[in-house]
Order: structure tokens, then C-alpha cells, then sequence
């Protein structure tokens, strides 16, 4: 199990680092949204894989560790924040740089 | 356990909630409670860095105990971070109230939201929170970078979010790493079990060390982690670019927390040596880089961004050379460079402001208003970033190169500063003689009027880097003693949880 | 006139020291600074400082007074005699530090102080480049004596000079000596215009004269003398001390006694005289036995004495007649005449001529050449050297008194007839050529009184008076002498063939070279920095991502086992399923990438599979978030999608596909890697505290809630901020968007905006209430159970966006009023006020407390003040989520930006 679950990661983390290296802010885009689920997963798998043993008090007699649970939450919610923002942004420089590419269509119109 | 403590953190996030919900609230008012808040902070960090001569001060949130709850430590080092920020921020907001916030919507709220993630991230002793402070003063820092709008700034600001957040996964990944192998989050604690954990661990250890270098570096601008820097820096607004100026050294700073006190307890060997040893060639590269960069800049801001770059690596180096006393003219330096970087920041748009045309740009002659002043007011500041007595630059730039004479591998340090110093002055001069002696007289129809408030927050601003070198005594004594104590993290330990720890290793439910 | 009084008032105190002088001990005056530096303000009278004091002070009065004839009636003025007291006090402040860091203070002063002085007439182009050139040269030597000193107080222990001064020994045996003594050097070299760094000094007089003649000749330039005399005791008698300053000594004398007898501008050619003079005692410098610095310093005032006349000369006769050329200026002897009677003596002074200074300094120098012995080769080649040196500076001494006052008539003079000046104009050089003529006259007396105690101080020692007599009994000096000057005057009589030969050689101007020099390491610097900082993000990503991965693939070379103790668990069938879902999706997202939709539609599957990865190992919550953070997620990708390109363009090129491969697959391993190792070993986590104080301690049963809102609240709080902030920032940088330039590919019509079906519409109205009943349940039991508010919120919004989304705009427009902005700034403040208020009963921030309540229908659940931190939670989430929602379809209405959302 644990080293399906690895290789999992392993495959998440490589498709999203391919993506974010990709030219488009769109690809871009999946690029960090696949990667932030390797990492949820992994920091969520680093308390340990349990089944069946939700961190409830009284419903089970064992129970998985609550802490990396709390810690993806929060990872998630912020990583909803910020592909929110980060769409938003990718649209306006599209439309402000003339195109999708993650450095408009001339990199070097602002350079002094 | 005093209140007082939290304030840095509750007292922004309570004026850009107060100005969220009064968002129709007009300018002047916002400006009021932005001014009033910032400037609580000032205060505040007077009284820390008085309350932390004496002792460590923890706080325990939600009276939860460490390591389980998350836990607020104030030492020397945070005390004079958060002074430093509310100092700087104090004078950015002044500036900024002069006209640039009305550029764009609801400035001073993301102000505050970036000044209570800046005070979190030095006020933490806990890895995690530390990461959640890191992702609201980067987000706000992203909201400010487009502050004002216009094709730079989407340009800069969308390369500099997804660095971020690439930079974000990795931290999650050390932080998983951390966690998986030790069981915590908290500093101290992580500190105690690193040192416990067998050679194997260890090795794995190190791994996230390293990764937590990359993250801190690509915060605080180490080469090759840097590139997009100048473009970010040169294209946000003045005041946004001058606080910008403390969001390297928030980098610096976690680098330091890091690896001094969860990497470096085991005395004997400990794991920091080995991110030491990567640190410190690429700290010198950027060091030149800075210093190239400074000569080849096209404009002003450019050149800002570069002294930031280069005052990084000169702050990672001499960390990097591992010694209490270099680390301590290191803190004295980072109190200058970071001061002088807002300067420069600020005066760039001072003086474009005045330029029949060209604004910033080094290329174009153009005549301008109130040459004497802003010349003179330029002088002061070029020649304290150059190093030139008897600036603050002079005294921190000699106390540091004096301080690394102990050190092996001080000559590299010595060579690369001094070359760089030269690089600046010859930059510095082109610059000023560029601007102050080579345009005709200002003959332009249209009155330019000197902003006189702005005028004197940058003069105030470069009157404390003078204040600083006047009363350097006092200072170095106080970051001779933040150093000795961050090269004591046993100490910072029990601080955090409680006499037993050491002898325990570390906290078990 | 007011001007004068501060340096009279200082020459005034010195008198009163001067017969302390004679005293063994130097009177030293400390005032600490910043004592972890060393760095003190000290400073020490002796003989040396008092000998440069009093030259500083004494011809700084005379300078201010010319200076106030020669800006007369010009608007600058002011600022000239600011800068000049400024420069006063600097260089006073150099001769009197007792502390060589406090020294270095004013040394890098005065660089600073020369800059601006060079650059006085600022519309100048060639003033400009020699006020930088200068301070590049003179700066980067005080960069280098920084370093300098630095070592040499490491060495020594401290910076003061008392200290310095007796450790000889063991500063001349140290590892580091050389590499000291040459950055020491650099510094004084630079200062003092020593070969190849003479340089700036000739482009330093687009300075007005009252300046070259001060700095640029009598003081400044001596700065880097005065400090070689003084570290003299400490550091010299060695043969690298010999063999450094006197070799650049000879080498700058022969360069500027040249180069002067071909210069055509008066102050070009006293500038490269200058140098020669400044070479000459270097050299004398260096020799450094006791007679030879006894000249080194005679020779110093003299030249003082006789070159500020001089320099002043020339400011007049350029002020008179407008110009400097002496090949135009001629013959002014009937119009100058009482000028040139001033210049007769320093011009024979400067010449060396018999019963002048100049002539005993230089038969000083003579007679010393003839005693130096120590290399074999010093002993002849150093005499010829000076004296041919000699010959060219008789040559140049009559050629600028002959050419200017004699030598015909003047010719197409700008200014003409000469204006005329007040008659007291001409005391200062009055006065200073009637020292001059004193010091050639009794010698003795002047070398007794004034000089004897620098040299003293020098060369720490009490040494025998300099004997006068017994140098005018010497015969191969004065034959040395008289040889030189019957060349020198021959050379002269056979100037026009020589300028014709020397007007062929190249023009070389440094001013150019310093220009070209700059002007090429800029472009290269932009070059450099433009190919590495070249707006590329993809390249920025690649080069982190291959940092991190080759710096943690080094750390792990050292790992001896990758598995751990601990066993692998079993496989189940149903989780092989998921995984390869999972992975297959991802795998697809890639190989889709550039048709967006199926793309977007493969993540949205990953997502889900996540979703349930989290369901079955035991984390509920998580599931839950992720499920409703999904849905939000596409919905905002999805419009966003709208308004993108379809497709993207094939881009890369194979290489750099390969190349990305290798950066991801690298990555990919390394997270695999450390996944493996660590679910392999041990755990030992704090958890078990949470899992034990849930109930007790924070009054909730759903460990991971309790987490959430108490046990790490402050997180939470951040977390909301962080939502809180993104949703305002996206509000802010859309608000005025303007969305009349779209993307040129994109041409696709926006759905948003179209009608929409009726069936959808009664779905969602009829939604809408049951969604925030699920909502309002899963708030209020998420302490206990899966849920809270962080969920509610979303669930909440999901509902409101699909009637959004079923509505379309003008009816949403219609019915979202919501001051969205305010919810997040009140959610905020209430999450924020709930932690507050714990210090009302004196705890800590965020501090819980709960009481048990028993509702009907949803049962029993704790009243805990979490409880409001939770809504505060809740609120921030919904007003947040809707905030980037509603802007976000802002974007999508054609009339672009319309009036504000939220």
C-alpha cells in the first residue's frame, strides 16, 4: 500500500511539475492545481495511513491522527484561495498582455 | 504571558477587517486608521525590543501548552524584525497616503493584511503557522504588487505568484517531512527530536532542510532562485516597492530561525552545516550578481532591486559563515540595507516625479525641479549604500568585514564586498552626475510642486539610517546579544518548553 | 572674509601646541564611539599632524582669500566656500585621528568632498567625467584601504595609533604583512595620484583653481603621503615597504616630469608636475632611512609653498585672458607685470634653481639617491633616474614662466585686453612665494622649528638636526644638480621639435578610457543581467526546480536505507482501483493539456478521486472540503475557460520537453521517494494529546473541528485571512479591467451571458433553501461530526453561485446587493472578537470555553464560544467565495466593466 501510494505521488508530482513548465498560463493552472493535490496527499499521508478510523472521539477504538487532517484543511483552503486568485490573474494579464503565454507576447515591452 | 504580545498580529488584522467592512469609508479615513494602526505597531515594537533584553516571552494561544498548541515566541531577534517592519511600514504608509493608494482599490486593508502576516511570520515558534503566515503576507504582497494596475505589474505579479506558489508546495513538503519523521510541528520541539533522531533520519532530515532553504531563498533572493525579483520589485508602486524592501529579510529571517534553532541544537554535529556549506558559495554569487546588476540597471528602481538582491547575498553569506559575531554585524547590516532599500525605492518616484520626463530611467537627460534638494537628499543616501563614511553603510559594512576576519574563508567575503562597493560607487555617480549636473536648468511651463510631506518622509527615513551609524553602540550591543542567543537554541527551547525538555527529548503526550 | 576666521582660528590654536612639540609624547584626546568597532573619536597632535596641520590651515587661509577674488560676483560662491570648510575639516580631521578608522572616516570624506568640488562647474561635460573618474579611483583605493585597515587593526589588535605604532614587530612578521601593506598602499597610491592611478588628478582640474590649487595640489594629494609617513614607524624598513613605494615613486616621478613639459594647458601642465612632485617624495618615502624622509618632508612644504603660487598664477592669468592654452598666451609681461615678479620665485623655486627651496629639497634628494645601497641596483640606477627626472622639471619650470610671461605676443586671446584685478588679489600669492623665498633662504631655522618634529614622529626616534651646511659642501649633488638644470634648459631651447614629435604620438585622454571602460563593463552587466534575468518564467521554474532537486538528491547520498522498520500494509483491491484512476487521470490531464475542456474535465476527475482517497482513510472532513473546494474550483476554472483560448498552441520543442521531462520525473522521484521512507518508519506524533483533550479540553467530539477551531484556531484564523484577502485583491485588480481588447484567439461566445435553460432555473430556485438548510446543519454539528463552518460556507456559496450561474447576470445583478466585502471584514472581525474576548477572563487569545445544550432535531451539541469562531469562519467563506465569483462573471458581460460587485 505504501508504495502504491508513493508511486501515486510520484506520478501527481511529475504531471504537475511538466504542466507548470508548460508555456500557457492555462496549463500552468492544472500544472499547480495537480500538484497541490500530491502535496495535500502527501502531507495528509505523512500521518500515516489508516482505514476505517475516522478522528472522531467514541466512534472507533483506534483512530487516524487528526493533526495532518486539520493541516491538509488548512493547505486546501488556501490553495483554493490562491488558484482563485491566481485564474483571475492569469486572465487579466492575458487580456493586459496580449496573450496566454505566461510572459504575454513580448516579454521585454516593460523593460526600461 | 503578557497580551501585549499578540497585539502585532491582532492589531492590523483588526484595522483591515474594520476597513473591510466599512469599505465605503472615504480615503481620508482609511488613511486615518491605516496611519493609526501602523504606527500602534511602531510602538509596540519599541516594547519589544525593551521587553525581550530581558528573557525570552512565549505565548500560548488558546492556552493550549507546547508543543501541542501554537505558540508565540518573542526574542531579541523578533522584537527587532517587528520594530524594523512597523518603522518602515510606518513610513511607506505616509507615502503611500500622499496619493499612490488612491491608484487602485483598497489599499491600506492589504497593507495591514500584509503587515499582520509579516509581524505573524517573526512572532511564530510554529513551523506550520509559520507557513500560514507566510501565505497571508505573500498573498497581500501579491494584491499590492498589482496595486495601481498596468501591463508591468500583471507581467511581474503573475511570475512572482507562481514561483510563490511552487515555493508554497515545497514548503508543504518539508513541513510533511518534518512532521513524518517527528511527530511536530513546533520549533522547539522539532528542534529537541531532530537532534534525537537516528543518522538515517537524519539524512532525510537534511533533505527538508535543504528544501526549506529553497523555500526561504526564493523569499529572501538567493541566486538561482531570484530572477524574478527585479522585474517585480521595479514594478510596483513606490511605497509597495520601499516595504517590499523587508519581505527579503522575512526570508532571511526564517532562514536564520530555521536553521539556527530546529537545525542546529545537536551542537556536536549539526544539520545546519550542511545547508551552510551550499549557502555560502551561492550567497557570494549573488552578492556579484547584485552588484552587476546595480552597474547594468536602466532606471532607478531597477537598481533598488538590485541593491536588494545584493544586500541579500552579502546577508546569506556572512550567515553562512556560522559564527555569532559575523551574525551580529550581519543584523546590524540588515537593519541599513533594508532602510536604505526603501529609500532608494522612494526616492526613485521622488525624483521621476520631478523630471520633465523619463521619470526614473538612467538613459534620459531631463530637467528637473528643486535640483539642490533632492541632489543633496540622493548624495546622503548613494553614498551610505556605497559605503562611504560616515553613513550607516560605512559603519555596518566595516563591522561586518571586521567581524569575519575570524573566519577561514573571510578573504572571498572581503574581495566580493569591497569589488561591489566599488561597483556602486561608479554606478551611484553616473546615476547622480547623470541627473543633478547634467540637465539644463527647469524651464518647463508646467509647475511640478514638490511634495513636501514626501520630501520629508524620505528625509526622515534617511535620517535614521544617519541616526543609526550615530548610535551604532547601542545597537551592536543589542545584535551582539540577539546573536549570542540564536547560537543558544538549547536555551530558546526550555524557553518554549520548559526547563525538562533537553533531558527529556523533547515532549511526549 | 568670515570664511577665513574658522582657519585662522585653528592655525592660532596650533601656534599655541607648537612648544609642546618638542614634548616626547603626542597630546591624544579620545571621545568614545562605537567601541565594538574600535572605532573612537581620537585624535593626536605630534609633530607630522601638526607640520600638515598647519599647512592645511595656513594655506587654507590664503586659498579663501584668492577664492574670494576669483568668485566674485558669481552666484556659486557660497556653495565653493561651504564645500572648502567642509573639505577643511575633513582634512584636518585625516592628519589629527589618533584612530585609523576614524581616519578612514574623513579620508573617504574628502574623496567625497573632491567629487563635488571637481564637479563645481556642473554644465561641464568634462567636469562631469573627471569628478567621477576621480571618485572611482580615489573611492575604490578607499575601499581598498579599508580592507587595509582592517587587517592592519586585526593584526595589531586595536585602531589606535599609539597601539599600531609600537607593535613594529610583530605587524612586519605577520602571514598577512604583504597583502596588508599592499591595500594600505592602494589606498595611499590612489590618493596621491602614484602611477598608473595619476590618472585623475590632470582631468581633476576642470575644478576652479582656488580648488586644484588646494586639494588637488597643497592637501588632498597629500593624504596618501601623509599616511605612508605616518604608518612609516609601523610598517616600513622592510624590502616589500622599498621595494612597492619606491619603484612607484620613480616610475611616477619620470611619468610626470614627461608628460608636464608637454602639456599646453597651464594646469595640465602643474597637474603632471604635481604628480612628479608626489612621485619625488614617495620615492623619498620609500626609502625610508631617516635623512631621506627628513627630505621626503622639507621637499613636502616646499612644494606646498611654491605650487599653490603657482596654481593661483594660473587662475589668474585664465580669469584675465580667458583661456589656459599657453601656445595662445604669451608674452603678458607688459599687461602682468606685477604678476609676473609674484611667479619669479615660485616658478625658480619649482625649477630648483640655487638659494631657492626647490634647489635644497632636490639636492636633499640627490644626495640621498647616492645613499641608498640595500639592492645592488638602487645605487646607480636611482641617482640617474632623479636626475634626468630633473632635467624635465627644469625644463617644464622655465617653459611655463618663459611661455606665459615672454615667448612673443599673445595671439586671438578670448578676452582681450586682460581684465585687470584688485591689487589684492595678488597678496595671498604674495605671501605664500615669500615663505618660499624664506624657506630657500634659511633652511636650517625652518627645518629646525617646523620640520624636524614630523620627521620625528616618522621615523620614531630622536635623530640629529638635518645639517644644512654640510649639504652645500656636498660636490656630486650639486653637479647632479647643475647637470640637470643645463639639460633641462636645453631641452626647453629644443621644445618646438620635440612638441611637433609629440604631437604625433596617439591623444590618449583617460577621461575616454575611463568612459569606454565604464561605459563597456555597463553594457556587459546588462548583457549578463539581461540573458539571466530575461523574463522568462518558464526558465525561472526550471532553475529552482532543478535547484531543489539536485540539492536534496546530494543531501540523500548519504541515506543507508530507504524502507524503514516498519511493514508494508496490505493491498486492497478497491484502493488499486482508485489509486490507478488517479494516476491515469493526472496522466491524462497532460497528455490533454492542450485541449482544455477534456483537460479541465480529467482534473476535475483527479480531484474526485482525491476526494475519495481521503474519504477512505479515514478523513472524512478532508473529503468533504475537498469535495466542495473542487466544485468551486472547475465552476471558477470553467468561466475562466470561457474566456481562454481553447486550445493551446504546440509550443515546445523536443529538448525542452525532454528537459521538463527530466525536472518533473526528478521531482516526481523525489517525493515518492521521501513518501516511501517515511511511511516505512516509525511514527511518534503529538496526536495523541488531541485525541485525548478533544473532549475535556475543547468540548467536541470531531478531533479534527476542534483542531481546526481551538487547538490550532490560530491557524484557522489565517487561513480565513488568507481566503479573505485573495477574494478583496480580486476585486481590486478586476475593478477596472478593461476588457475591450480581448484576446485575440479567443473569439469564443460567452456562455455566461446567454439565456439559460428554464429547467435549470427551477432547479436552482428550489435548491436554494434546501442548501442552506444542509448547510446550516452541517455548521452546527461539524464539533462533533464532520462538518463546520468551513464547509457550510462553501456549500453555502455552491448554492448561491448555481443560482447565479441558472439566473444569469442581470438577474443575479438584480438580486446580489450583498456588500460581499463587508461579510469577509465581518466574518473576519468576528473570528477575531471571539479570540479577544477570552482576555476578559484573563486567558490567552482564541481561548475556548463551552457549555452543552440540547437542541430538538439536531440534538445534543456544545455551545461553544469555537462555536462563533466558526460563524466568523462561515461568514468569511461564503462573502469571499461569491466576492471572486461575482467579479469573476463581471469579466464576462461584453459591456466590460460594469458598476461594482460586492
Amino acid at each position: 500500500m505504501e508504495l502504491m501510494i508513493s508511486v501515486a505521488l510520484g506520478i501527481l508530482t511529475t504531471c504537475g511539475v511538466f504542466l507548470i513548465l508548460r508555456a500557457r498560463t492555462f496549463s500552468v493552472v492544472l500544472g499547480l492545481t495537480l500538484l497541490s493535490h500530491a502535496v495535500n496527499l502527501f502531507l495528509f499521508s505523512m500521518g500515516r495511513l489508516t482505514t476505517g478510523a475516522p478522528a472522531i472521539v467514541g466512534l472507533t477504538p483506534d483512530s487516524a491522527d487528526p493533526l495532518p487532517q486539520a493541516l491538509v484543511l488548512t493547505a486546501i483552503v488556501i490553495s483554493f484561495a490562491m488558484t482563485a486568485f491566481v485564474v483571475v490573474l492569469s486572465l487579466k494579464a492575458a487580456v493586459e498582455l496580449r496573450s496566454d503565454h505566461v510572459d504575454g507576447e513580448n516579454p521585454n515591452e516593460d523593460r526600461p | 504571558m503578557t497580551h501585549l504580545m499578540i497585539l502585532p498580529v491582532v492589531i492590523p488584522m483588526l484595522a483591515a477587517a474594520w476597513l473591510l467592512l466599512n469599505h465605503r469609508a472615504s480615503i481620508g479615513r482609511q488613511r486615518v486608521w491605516s496611519i493609526l494602526s501602523t504606527s500602534l505597531l511602531v510602538a509596540l515594537g519599541v516594547w519589544a525590543v525593551t521587553a525581550a533584553q530581558a528573557d525570552y516571552h512565549t505565548y500560548w494561544l488558546g492556552n493550549w501548552q507546547p508543543p501541542f498548541g501554537i505558540v508565540l515566541v518573542l526574542d531579541r531577534l523578533s522584537a527587532m524584525m517587528l520594530l524594523l517592519a512597523a518603522l518602515l511600514a510606518l513610513f511607506c504608509v505616509l507615502y503611500a497616503s500622499r496619493g499612490s493608494d488612491r491608484e487602485g482599490s483598497h489599499f491600506h486593508a492589504l497593507f495591514q493584511f500584509q503587515l499582520m502576516g509579516i509581524n505573524g511570520a517573526f512572532l511564530t515558534g510554529d513551523l506550520f503557522n509559520l507557513f500560514v503566515f507566510f501565505e497571508i503576507l505573500l498573498l497581500a504582497s501579491y494584491a499590492l504588487l498589482l496595486h495601481g494596475g498596468g501591463r508591468a505589474r500583471s507581467r511581474a505579479g503573475l511570475h512572482y505568484v507562481i514561483i510563490n506558489l511552487l515555493g508554497s508546495a515545497l514548503f508543504l513538503l518539508a513541513l510533511g517531512i518534518l512532521y513524518g519523521l517527528t511527530g511536530t510541528l513546533n520549533m522547539a520541539d522539532l528542534a529537541v527530536r531532530i537532534a534525537a533522531a537516528n543518522p538515517d533520519d537524519q539524512t532525510l532530515l537534511k533533505g527538508a532542510a535543504l528544501l526549506l532553504m529553497v523555500v526561504f531563498g526564493i523569499k529572501a533572493a538567493i541566486l538561482p532562485l531570484l530572477f524574478w525579483l527585479p522585474r517585480a520589485y521595479s514594478a510596483a508602486s513606490a511605497p509597495v516597492a520601499a516595504l517590499f524592501a523587508i519581505m527579503t529579510k522575512v526570508g532571511f529571517y526564517a532562514m536564520v530561525r530555521v536553521l539556527l534553532i530546529v537545525f542546529g541544537l545537536d551542537s556536536a554535529q549539526p544539520l545546519n552545516a550542511d545547508v551552510f556549506l551550499w549557502l555560502w558559495p551561492l550567497a557570494l554569487v549573488t552578492l556579484g550578481l547584485g552588484a552587476i546588476g546595480i552597474l547594468g540597471a536602466a532606471s532607478l528602481r531597477t537598481m533598488a532591486a538590485y541593491m536588494v538582491i545584493l544586500s541579500s547575498g552579502l546577508l546569506m553569506a556572512s550567515f553562512a559563515m556560522a559564527e555569532a559575531t559575523v551574525l551580529a554585524a550581519s543584523l546590524f547590516y540588515l537593519l541599513h540595507s533594508t532602510c536604505l532599500a526603501a529609500v532608494f525605492f522612494l526616492l526613485a518616484d521622488l525624483i521621476g516625479r520631478q523630471r520633465a520626463e523619463g521619470y526614473d530611467l538612467l538613459s534620459v537627460t531631463a530637467p528637473l525641479t528643486n535640483r539642490w534638494l533632492l541632489g543633496t537628499l540622493f548624495l546622503v543616501a548613494a553614498a551610505s549604500m556605497a559605503g562611504l563614511p560616515p553613513f550607516s553603510g560605512f559603519i555596518s559594512k566595516a563591522w561586518l568585514l571586521q567581524n569575519a576576519v575570524s573566519h577561514p574563508k573571510y578573504l572571498w567575503l572581503w574581495g566580493i564586498t569591497l569589488v561591489a562597493g566599488l561597483f556602486m560607487i561608479a554606478a551611484l555617480s553616473r546615476a547622480g552626475s547623470g541627473w543633478f549636473w547634467k540637465p539644463e536648468p527647469y524651464t518647463g511651463r508646467q509647475r511640478r510642486r514638490l511634495d513636501p510631506a514626501r520630501v520629508a518622509t524620505v528625509s526622515v527615513l534617511i535620517g535614521i539610517s544617519a541616526a543609526l551609524a550615530l548610535f551604532a553602540a547601542p545597537v551592536m550591543d543589542y545584535m551582539s546579544a540577539t546573536a549570542g542567543q540564536l547560537y543558544q537554541p538549547s536555551a530558546y527551547v526550555e524557553a518554549v518548553l520548559g526547563e525538562s525538555a533537553m533531558a527529556n527529548g523533547g515532549h511526549n503526550p | 572674509m568670515v570664511a577665513t576666521l574658522a582657519p585662522l582660528a585653528g592655525l592660532l590654536l596650533l601656534a599655541r601646541h607648537w612648544p609642546q612639540l618638542a614634548a616626547d609624547d603626542p597630546l591624544i584626546a579620545t571621545v568614545q564611539w562605537i567601541p565594538q568597532l574600535g572605532l573612537d573619536l581620537s585624535f593626536r597632535l605630534d609633530g607630522l599632524s601638526w607640520l600638515f596641520a598647519t599647512l592645511i590651515t595656513g594655506i587654507g587661509c590664503l586659498i579663501i582669500l584668492y577664492a574670494r577674488y576669483y568668485f566674485e560676483g558669481k552666484a556659486s560662491a557660497p556653495r565653493f566656500f561651504i564645500l572648502i570648510q567642509l573639505f577643511m575639516t575633513a582634512m584636518l580631521g585625516i592628519v589629527l585621528s589618533e584612530n585609523l578608522l576614524f581616519m578612514l572616516v574623513f579620508w573617504e570624506m574628502t574623496s567625497l568632498v573632491s567629487f563635488l568640488l571637481i564637479g563645481f562647474n556642473w554644465s561641464n561635460r568634462g567636469a562631469r567625467r573627471g569628478a567621477r573618474l576621480s571618485l572611482v579611483i580615489t573611492g575604490g583605493g578607499g575601499l581598498a584601504l579599508l580592507a587595509g585597515i582592517l587587517l592592519l587593526g586585526n593584526m595589531a589588535g586595536s585602531f589606535q595609533l599609539t597601539e599600531i605604532l609600537a607593535q613594529s614587530d610583530t605587524l612586519t612578521n605577520h602571514r598577512l604583512y604583504p597583502l596588508m601593506l599592499s591595500l594600505v598602499l592602494l589606498g595611499a597610491f590612489t590618493k596621491s595620484a602614484q602611477a598608473p592611478f595619476h590618472l585623475w588628478l590632470p582631468h581633476a582640474m576642470a575644478a576652479p583653481t582656488p580648488v586644484s590649487a588646494y586639494l588637488h595640489s597643497a592637501t588632498m594629494v597629500k593624504a596618501g603621503l601623509f599616511l605612508m609617513a605616518r604608518l612609516h614607524p609601523a610598517l616600513g624598513d622592510t624590502e616589500l615597504w622599498f621595494a612597492l613605494i619606491t619603484v612607484t615613486g620613480m616610475i611616477t616621478l619620470m611619468v610626470g616630469a614627461f608628460v608636464a613639459m608637454f602639456m599646453h594647458d597651464i594646469k595640465g601642465l602643474l597637474a603632471y608636475s604635481t604628480i612628479s612632485h608626489l612621485g619625488l617624495i614617495t620615492l623619498l618615502i620609500g626609502m625610508g632611512s631617516e635623512m631621506a624622509m627628513a627630505a621626503a618632508l622639507f621637499h613636502l612644504v616646499c612644494h606646498a609653498l611654491f605650487k599653490a603660487p603657482l596654481f593661483m598664477m594660473a587662475g589668474y592669468v585664465d580669469q584675465a585672458t580667458g583661456s589656459r592654452d599657453m601656445q595662445l598666451i604669451n608674452g603678458l609681461w607688459r599687461w602682468m607685470p606685477a604678476l609676473m615678479l609674484v611667479t619669479i620665485v615660485p616658478a625658480a623655486a619649482m625649477a630648483g634653481l640655487p638659494l631657492m627651496s626647490g634647489y635644497l629639497s632636490k639636492k636633499m634628494l640627490f644626495s640621498e639617491s647616492l645613499l641608498v645601497t640595500a639592492p645592488h641596483w638602487a645605487n646607480v640606477v636611482i641617482p640617474v633616474w632623479v636626475t634626468v627626472a630633473g632635467l624635465f622639471s627644469v625644463a617644464y619650470s622655465v617653459r611655463i614662466f618663459h611661455n606665459v610671461f615672454f615667448n612673443g605676443k599673445p595671439r586671438d586671446l578670448p578676452i582681450w585686453p586682460p581684465k585687470k584685478k584688485p591689487a589684492m588679489a595678488l597678496m595671498p600669492l604674495l605671501v605664500l612665494a615669500g615663505l618660499s623665498l624664506l624657506v630657500g633662504l634659511m633652511p636650517q631655522a625652518i627645518y629646525d622649528h617646523l620640520v624636524h618634529y614630523a620627521v620625528m614622529a616618522t621615523t620614531a626616534s630622536h635623530l640629529p638636526l638635518y645639517d644644512f651646511s654640510a649639504l652645500a659642501d656636498a660636490h656630486t649633488p650639486a653637479m647632479m644638480s647643475l647637470l640637470a638644470m643645463l639639460a633641462g634648459l636645453a631641452v626647453y631651447a629644443a621644445r618646438k621639435p620635440l612638441f611637433a614629435i609629440h604631437a604625433r604620438l596617439p591623444d590618449v585622454d583617460a577621461k575616454d578610457i575611463f568612459e569606454t571602460v565604464m561605459q563597456r563593463t555597463i553594457r556587459f552587466s546588462q548583457t549578463l543581467v539581461y540573458q539571466l534575468e530575461n523574463g522568462s518564467l518558464q526558465r525561472y521554474l526550471a532553475l529552482i526546480l532543478l535547484t531543489t532537486v539536485a540539492l536534496v538528491a546530494w543531501s540523500l547520498t548519504g541515506l543507508e536505507q530507504w524502507r524503514g522498520p516498519v511493514p508494508l500494509s496490505d493491498l486492497d483491491p478497491l484502493v488499486v482501483f482508485g489509486i490507478s484512476i488517479l494516476c491515469l487521470s493526472a496522466v491524462g490531464v497532460v497528455l490533454f493539456h492542450r485541449y482544455r475542456l477534456p483537460a479541465l474535465l480529467l482534473l476535475s476527475v483527479t480531484g474526485l478521486f482525491v476526494t475519495l482517497i481521503f474519504a477512505w482513510f479515514s478523513a472524512p472532513d478532508l473529503a468533504l472540503t475537498q469535495l466542495s473546494v473542487e466544485v468551486m474550483a472547475v465552476v471558477i476554472m470553467m468561466l475562466a475557460l470561457s474566456f481562454l483560448p481553447q486550445t493551446s498552441p504546440r509550443e515546445s520543442r523536443l529538448p525542452r520537453v525532454l528537459r521538463d521531462l527530466f525536472v518533473a520525473v526528478a521531482a516526481g522521484s523525489g517525493v515518492a521517494a521521501f513518501t516511501y521512507a517515511v511511511l516505512t518508519r516509525p511514527s511518534n506524533s503529538i496526536s495523541d494529546f488531541f485525541l485525548t483533550n478533544s473532549v475535556p479540553g475543547g468540548g467536541g467530539s470531531n478531533v479534527v473541528n476542534v483542531i481546526l477551531v481551538d487547538f490550532r484556531g490560530f491557524d484557522t484564523l489565517g487561513e480565513i485571512t488568507v481566503l479573505g484577502i485573495a477574494a478583496v485583491a480580486v476585486f481590486a485588480f478586476t475593478r477596472n479591467l478593461n476588457l475591450k481588447h480581448r484576446v485575440a484567439e479567443s473569439g469564443h461566445s460567452h456562455w455566461v451571458a446567454e439565456p439559460h435553460p428554464v429547467f435549470l432555473q427551477v432547479v436552482a430556485h428550489m435548491a436554494l433553501p434546501i442548501a442552506l438548510l444542509v448547510s446550516a446543519y452541517i455548521f452546527l454539528r461539524g464539533h462533533n461530526m464532520p462538518g463546520g463552518g468551513f464547509i457550510a460556507g462553501l456549500v453555502t456559496a455552491v448554492a448561491l453561485t448555481l443560482q447565479y450561474m441558472a439566473g444569469g447576470l442581470a438577474w443575479a445583478h438584480e438580486r446580489m446587493r450583498t456588500q460581499f466585502r463587508s461579510l469577509i471584514g465581518a466574518g473576519l472581525l468576528m473570528a477575531l472578537l471571539t479570540g479577544m474576548a477570552s482576555w476578559v477572563f484573563g486567558y490567552p487569545f482564541l481561548t475556548s470555553t463551552f457549555a452543552h445544550l440540547d437542541w430538538p432535531l439536531i440534538g445534543e451539541f456544545e455551545l461553544a464560544s469555537a462555536l462563533m469562531f466558526d460563524l466568523g469562519v462561515y461568514t468569511t467563506v461564503v462573502g469571499a467565495t461569491l466576492l471572486i465569483l461575482a467579479n469573476l462573471g463581471k469579466l464576462m458581460t461584453i459591456a466590460g466593466p460594469g458598476k461594482e460587485i460586492g
